[in-house]
């Protein structure tokens, strides 16, 4: 039960509008600000088209390189992410991913994860594929 | 409380009475009061004097300074920052002329201090852009290196031969390993933020594996890089912001110099964003004789990222809490994945894992 344009699209429409229309009309002492609107505008834009999917793979993946993980399949996962970010946050400093293949999986986990918040943030940064 | 010099008539005719006693002068006619683009953490103002009598008599270009009404807890306060510039000056390294303290805040509500305005362009993405600001790049290079090397030379032991009389006990002390004190630090910062950071604790856990003691504790500027000195079209004309000042690695100076997020875009250029290493490094140790050591360099490179990615948490933190609203302050938060995507890629190079 959504109207259309949606979130993302109606962001992006708003962007265009500044960056065409309102920019060139800015001072420009405050051509900056009008810019740093614009980046905001993009990276809401970027996450309110995401959906849940790439959520719900984080927390499964977390899930698989925490020891006793529980349950991750049902709705409570959402809720569940920042408590799986913060152990594995207590593995890493308490030295228990330091080596073997612990220390692979994470340090996969770890790429994956900047990627995926890199995608909304500043997808020109992303590492050549 | 926020004094406007511009509209506030009552706060320049302080102003200017304080600057004619401190100048033992028998007027001091201030003119051209207008705000200066800071940081975060102080306010500047750009203003001309002409003193009228006394030894100093005659017209001066000065920066005021003066702290802001929120300041980040890790920088000192303007009174510390005088001291420092007295110091960097005794010692040859290229500063604004520090001229008169004010701690009085019935003068303007808060410290300040007068400096000699210079002249030159400081914004690092202009800089980086623009070849015809600063001079050839690896002579600019070269002298930032030699600046460097200048500040390094203060250390516990010069400092009473330098600027005697002076205390500096507020600067933060150092271990023999200033690398495990960063990380005590730094954990202390993440584990007062709300959201936990594992690739930051990666970071930090792999400073914590491969730190090493200091070859020795000197003064470290702690935000030396493209942004903070200034240049006109000939070379450079001051090393700004001495705020951050404590005791450590002089090798931490250096990677954070050379660390890819102050390169502004021109991340080929490793010196921050101006040169290659070489012309950089080939004037710190040709002028103090100290060499450097690129795995040390490395290490400070993973810590630069790391700092700042904790600061860009702290500074979106101010503006979550609501205890300054700012889109650029929010938007600072969102640059932590490109910090810790090159923290990554660092701890995962030959030399990250070689170490």
């Amino acid at each position: 039960m959504t109207d259309k344009p949606d979130a993302a699209a109606l962001l992006e429409e708003a962007r265009r509008a500044l960056l065409d229309t309102l920019l060139p009309l800015l001072p420009p002492e405050h051509r900056y600000d009008g810019l740093m609107v614009a980046n905001a505008m993009a990276i809401a834009a970027r996450e309110a088209g995401q959906g849940d999917a790439v959520l719900r793979e984080a927390a499964q993946r977390l899930a698989a390189l925490l020891p006793e993980p529980g349950d991750t399949t049902n709705a409570s996962w959402q809720a569940r992410l920042p408590e799986l970010e913060t152990r594995l946050a207590r593995e890493i400093r308490a030295g228990r991913c330091d080596a073997g293949i612990r220390r692979e999986a994470v340090a996969d986990y770890l790429r994956w994860s900047v990627v995926v918040r890199l995608r909304l943030s500043n997808p020109k940064a992303l590492p050549n594929p | 409380m926020t004094i406007d010099l511009a509209a506030d008539a009552a706060a320049r005719e302080r102003l200017s009475r304080f600057i004619a006693r401190a100048a033992g002068a028998r007027r001091a006619a201030l003119s051209n009061i207008a705000p200066l683009r800071g940081g975060a953490i102080q306010e500047n103002w750009s203003l001309d004097i002409d003193l009228e009598g006394g030894a100093l008599a005659g017209r001066y270009a000065l920066v005021l300074r003066t702290d802001a009404p929120s300041r980040v807890a890790a920088s000192h306060g303007r009174a510390q920052e005088f001291a420092l510039l007295r110091l960097a000056r005794a010692a040859g390294v290229t500063v604004p002329e520090p001229l008169w303290l004010c701690g009085d805040p019935a003068v303007l509500g808060r410290a300040f201090y007068l400096m000699r305005r210079m002249p030159g362009v400081a914004a690092g993405h202009r800089i980086v852009k623009d070849p015809s600001l600063g001079g050839p790049r690896h002579a600019l290079a070269e002298r930032l290196g030699q600046e460097l090397a200048r500040i390094h030379a203060v250390t516990p032991q010069t400092l009473a031969r330098l600027l005697p009389g002076q205390s500096f006990d507020f600067l933060a002390p150092s271990s023999a390993n200033p690398g495990l004190d960063r990380v005590q630090l730094y954990r202390r910062y993440l584990d007062d933020l709300a959201d936990p950071h594992p690739v930051l604790e990666w970071g930090l856990r792999w400073l914590e594996l491969h730190s090493r003691p200091a070859g020795e504790i000197t003064l470290v500027h702690q935000d030396f890089r493209t942004g903070n000195y200034l240049v006109d079209e000939r070379g450079l004309t001051a090393i700004l912001d001495w705020e951050f000042c404590a005791w450590g690695d002089p090798m931490s100076d250096i990677g954070w110099f050379c660390a890819r997020c102050w390169r502004f875009g021109a991340v080929d250029r490793e010196a921050g964003g101006i040169a290659a290493r070489a012309p950089f490094y080939r004037g710190y140790e040709a002028a103090c004789g100290r060499r450097i050591d690129p795995a040390a360099v490395h290490y400070w490179e993973v810590a630069a990222h790391v700092r700042w990615a904790v600061i860009a948490l702290q500074q979106a933190a101010r503006h979550l809490s609501g205890a300054q609203r700012s889109l650029e302050l929010a938007l600072t938060g969102r640059i932590v994945p490109e910090l810790e995507l090159e923290i990554l890629r660092l701890i995962d190079s030959p030399e990250g894992r070689a170490a």
